[in-house]
């Protein structure tokens, strides 16, 4: 094992070489060097990021060394992105690091394509009305390109005890979405092999010891046959049903012990579904992505398309997905064991091989070459096929001019919700807009309460919602804070927002949609589709 | 020339801010002075110096804290790298607790970490009582239990000062959970060990009989075949010679068996019981555990009552609750513990039962009845001279009702378990 190989030993476990190779191709900007905006870099820089760029004009203040471990007292007066950018790159050699002592809207105007080299731009410390201007470069950046070259957008923020954060990404394709099991088990549509395999179990003449082993599934497959031959081929639908199932089976056992009875029983109500294409993969069929392909299309959308006709072609399908060809494990006899998972694993094998030729197909139809696509690619896409997700986050722009304003009101209508904190730091950001400070910075802090009640009704108004949805000691709260940075909560803040990139760039994972609030004097998170 | 006063005023300017001004949510705060200087002074102990005793020795030192200690018995392994960050790779081996302390007190001026390079075993109460509040960042249950049903043990409702608040953090991959526990008040760490998850292990007959997976291959290498060729000496699971053996002769069964999937890294996996962890679901999980300490230690705002969970794999989901004492927790509990048990099974079933009992948590306990042993897996002789017991049914060893004690190595304390006959 090399050492890199293990120095990563642990998170390898989690998003694999494939993984890996994404994050160290990945390069991410941090506009401002904030305590939270380096936390986010050292919890990258760790795990080995590529490259990370830091974008600041400022100097190192006493308050910045209280808040952020990446300045210590030493640093005061000198540049807060090249002191951040030095004590940062010491986490790992393999992270290369950049940074530029400029303004960032300065350096947009000296080099408008500035963004386009960044996997990542996240901002912080930034008024609402830049964070608005650099969101939209990132976004127009992604529907003029391809959508592989797309740039996501984060800006994170932290307020004395409050945290929040919001990620865009135009459109974001998973395959490995990591289920807690993809195991499909087909009890109620045995293919051929799979129906013949459990008939070579002979239930009456085993002796005890081989009774005693033989795989749960082919106990369910014994029984489900039993009962649909006893039900017009139907399979057990109902709750009452699934109960009448397992009483067929519990009558089978020889014993009150048997292991495997036990096994096929407790997965009755979980195995025993009817095998169905779900509906978020049904909807993934209708995308407009696939109707309308194209040689600029990603992998992901062709693969879909491919997905589509295999189900479409009911005689190599019956109409379902891939299988997945997985299975868990049961009490059984080694060699039996491992026939059944050679069954599964063959099985899916040639189904994505089915898949693999539609895929050519598809692909010639919209001017690529027909093998543009690994078979291994293909595997792993049949593989998760039951679970492939699509996220496609809300500009930061619609978001301001297009509120949601049902949803708004819905979230506003719960007392305990954190999604008051939104409402407050949006009526902090009018504030700002108002007086070029934010509430509670100076020493007559309370003297801002009023106004900023103001802001809030405004706010609260424009959407139409309760001006009362607010109370006066959450607005009193906020002023409190003072725009204060605590460590605990941009570290907090930074864990959290690191961990939703990383799942951005590995195409792992399920990152969230799209604004996360934490509220540390609660302890509560909520995230929101704003 | 600016004064030390000022120095802090500013420097602790976002924290300041909190302690220095009234709340309306929190009414019973009092900004005072004293809490400032509280701060400052008071001692506070780190437990474990890994994943997550790095990030909180960090938050601790940048929250104001200047009276810090760290406790860890390990060196530091490569492989920690990647999320211990106060580490380089030319501290390999050296110990963890001193090189944390080093690192923190060099970066941030003003603050003093003391490292204790032991285990927390080798401490006694005095020391324990020495400190105001106690993190702990552990990824051993077995320590977690030791510390809790110590700091229980040592409350005393009578006088406060002995109720020590301990805040727990754990992580596995991108979940984890953070807690309060304030002993003999909220519920324990003991209090809650059925929300772990069954101890991984397998059936010893299914690793020599039946293996299906190439987990079983593994541990019939580690567990059968290992001590058969090696005698006496225990597999060093940190000397890749020893892995590498464990491997090529856990492949090489695989292979007999047509079992597919042993690989080097899976191989250390299992036998070191390696959890996947990464730096970023540790700095949720640490920033949550020293937020809850200084809202405790300042009373600033309502601290967690009691559990918060953290979820990232499918968005990120957070579940804050309050996790309920339980009566009969053989730590913290008023009563002991009531059990039904089948009398025509046999000690050894019971036993085994023990084990698989995920609140439990058992290696090789042992039992006794009114202080007369039924069964003890060591010393030898004694093992032999009672294995007889093993398999007499319950009801000839003893009768419905009676009150027997479960000891263990892994168990701090001895449980009490009133067993009824059925
Ligand atoms: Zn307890």
């Amino acid at each position: 094992m090399d050492a890199k190989t293990q120095k990563y030993d642990r998170q390898l476990r989690l998003w694999g070489g494939n993984g890996q190779e994404a994050l160290e191709s990945a390069h991410i900007l941090l506009v401002n060097a904030s305590p939270v905006g380096c936390e986010v870099l050292k919890n990258l820089i760790l795990p080995g990021i590529g490259q990370f760029t830091i974008v600041d004009a400022g100097t190192v203040a006493l308050h910045d060394v209280g808040s952020n471990f990446f300045f210590d007292l030493e640093s005061v007066g000198k540049s807060r992105a090249e002191k951040a950018c030095e004590f940062l790159s010491e986490l790992n050699e393999d992270a290369k690091g950049h940074w530029i002592k400029n303004d960032i809207s300065t350096l947009l105007k000296e080099k408008p394509d500035f963004l386009d080299q960044f996997t990542i731009v996240m901002v912080s410390e930034v008024t609402q009305e830049l964070a608005t201007k650099i969101a939209k470069i990132c976004w127009d950046h992604g529907k003029t390109t391809q959508a592989k070259k797309q740039i996501s957008f984060v800006w994170v923020r932290t307020v004395g005890l409050i945290g929040a954060a919001r990620i865009v990404t135009p459109e974001h394709t998973i395959v490995e979405t990591h289920p807690d099991s993809v195991a499909d088990l087909r009890i109620d549509s045995p293919f051929p092999e799979l129906d013949a395999y459990w008939r070579t179990f002979d239930f009456d003449t085993q002796d005890n010891l081989e009774f005693g082993h033989i795989p749960y599934v082919a106990i369910l497959l014994k029984f489900m046959d039993q009962w649909k031959k006893e039900h017009n081929g139907q399979t057990p639908s109902t709750y009452a049903e699934k109960n009448q199932l397992k009483a067929l089976i519990r009558s089978g056992m020889r014993s009150a012990d048997d292991e495997n009875f036990e096994e096929a029983l407790s997965s009755v109500l979980r195995s025993c579904q009817a095998t169905v294409v779900p509906s978020s993969i049904k909807d993934l069929f209708s995308d407009p992505e696939v109707e309308n392909l194209t040689a600029e299309s990603i992998d992901f959308w062709v693969l879909v398309k491919a997905l589509k006709e295999f189900v479409a072609d009911t005689s190599k399908s019956a109409g379902l997905l891939p299988l997945s060809g997985t299975i868990p494990d049961m009490k059984a006899q080694t060699d039996s064991y491992v026939k059944l998972q050679s069954i599964y694993k063959a099985k899916a094998k040639q189904d994505a091989q089915v898949v693999a030729e539609i895929t050519g197909r598809v692909l010639e139809k919209i001017g690529r070459p027909k093998n543009s696509i690994a078979f291994v690619d293909i595997e792993a896409f049949c593989k998760f096929s039951a679970f492939l997700k699509v996220v496609r986050h809300r500009s930061l722009e619609s978001e301001y001019v297009e509120p949601k304003t049902e949803q708004i009101a819905l979230h506003l209508a719960d007392p305990d919700s954190v999604f008051v904190q939104y409402v407050l730091l949006r009526a902090s950001d009018a504030f700002y807009g108002d007086h070029g400070r934010y509430p509670g910075e100076n020493e007559s802090w309370e003297e801002d309460v009023e106004h900023l009640q103001g802001n809030v009704a405004t706010l609260l108004e424009s959407w139409g919602v309760d001006k009362e949805a607010v109370s006066p000691e959450r607005v009193h709260e906020i002023c409190r804070y003072g725009m204060g940075a605590i460590h605990n909560i941009a570290s907090l803040m930074g864990g959290v927002v690191s961990q939703e990139i990383i799942k951005v760039i590995t195409r792992q994972y399920v990152p969230m949609n799209n604004t996360v609030l934490f509220d540390g004097a609660a302890s509560v998170t909520g995230v929101f589709e704003l | 020339m600016l004064t030390e006063e000022n120095i802090d005023a500013k420097r602790w300017d976002g924290i300041y801010k909190l302690l220095d001004r009234s709340s309306l949510i929190h009414p019973d705060f009092q900004p005072i002075e004293e809490i400032k200087d509280f701060v400052k002074e008071a001692k506070i102990l780190v437990i474990g110096a890994g994943g997550l005793g790095c990030e909180i020795l960090k938050n601790l030192a940048l929250s104001g804290f200047r009276d810090i200690h760290v406790i860890d018995m390990d060196t530091i392994d490569i492989s920690n790298l990647n999320r211990q960050f106060l580490f380089r790779r030319a501290d390999v081996g050296k110990s963890k607790a001193e090189t944390a302390a080093t690192f923190v007190n060099r970066r941030v001026q003003g603050v003093n970490v003391t490292p204790h390079f032991c285990k927390i075993q080798d401490k006694d109460e005095d020391f324990y009582s020495e400190f105001a509040l106690i993190i702990c960042g552990l990824d051993s249950i077995e320590a977690r239990r030791w510390i809790n049903a110590t700091l229980v043990g040592m409350a005393d409702p009578e006088s406060p000062d002995t109720m020590k608040p301990l805040i727990d953090g754990g992580t596995e991959g991108f979940k984890g959970q953070a807690r309060v526990i304030l002993p003999r008040m909220t519920s324990c760490y003991e209090c809650s060990m059925d929300m772990l998850s069954k101890p991984t292990g397998f059936p010893l007959c299914t690793i020599a009989n039946t293996p299906r997976l190439p987990e079983h291959c593994i541990e019939w290498a580690s567990v059968l075949e290992w001590p058969k060729v090696h005698g006496d000496r225990k597999a060093d699971t940190d000397d890749p010679k020893d892995i590498q053996w464990l491997y090529e002769t856990a492949l090489a069964r695989a292979k007999e068996f047509n079992i597919q999937g042993v690989t080097y890294s899976l191989t250390q996996g299992v036998v070191k019981n390696i959890i996947p962890a990464i730096a970023s679901t540790n700095a949720i999980i640490a920033a949550s555990c020293c937020n809850e300490a200084l809202k405790i230690a300042t009373t600033s705002a309502k601290y967690l009552d009691n559990y918060m969970m953290y979820t990232g794999n499918d968005s990120v989901y957070t579940y804050t609750f309050q996790h309920q004492r339980k009566d009969d927790c053989p730590v913290c509990g008023q009563s002991a513990l009531k059990l039904e048990f089948r009398g025509d099974k046999t000690l050894e079933d019971f036993i085994e039962y023990l084990k698989e009992k995920p609140d439990a948590q058992l290696k090789k306990p042992s039992v006794a009845i009114g202080g007369k042993p039924l069964y003890m897996p060591a010393p030898k002789q004694l093992e032999e001279a009672l294995r007889p017991n093993l398999e007499k049914t319950l009801k000839e060893l003893l009768s419905s009702g009676d009150e027997i004690t479960i000891t263990d190595t892994t168990l701090p304390f001895s449980l009490q378990i009133v067993l009824t006959l059925v």
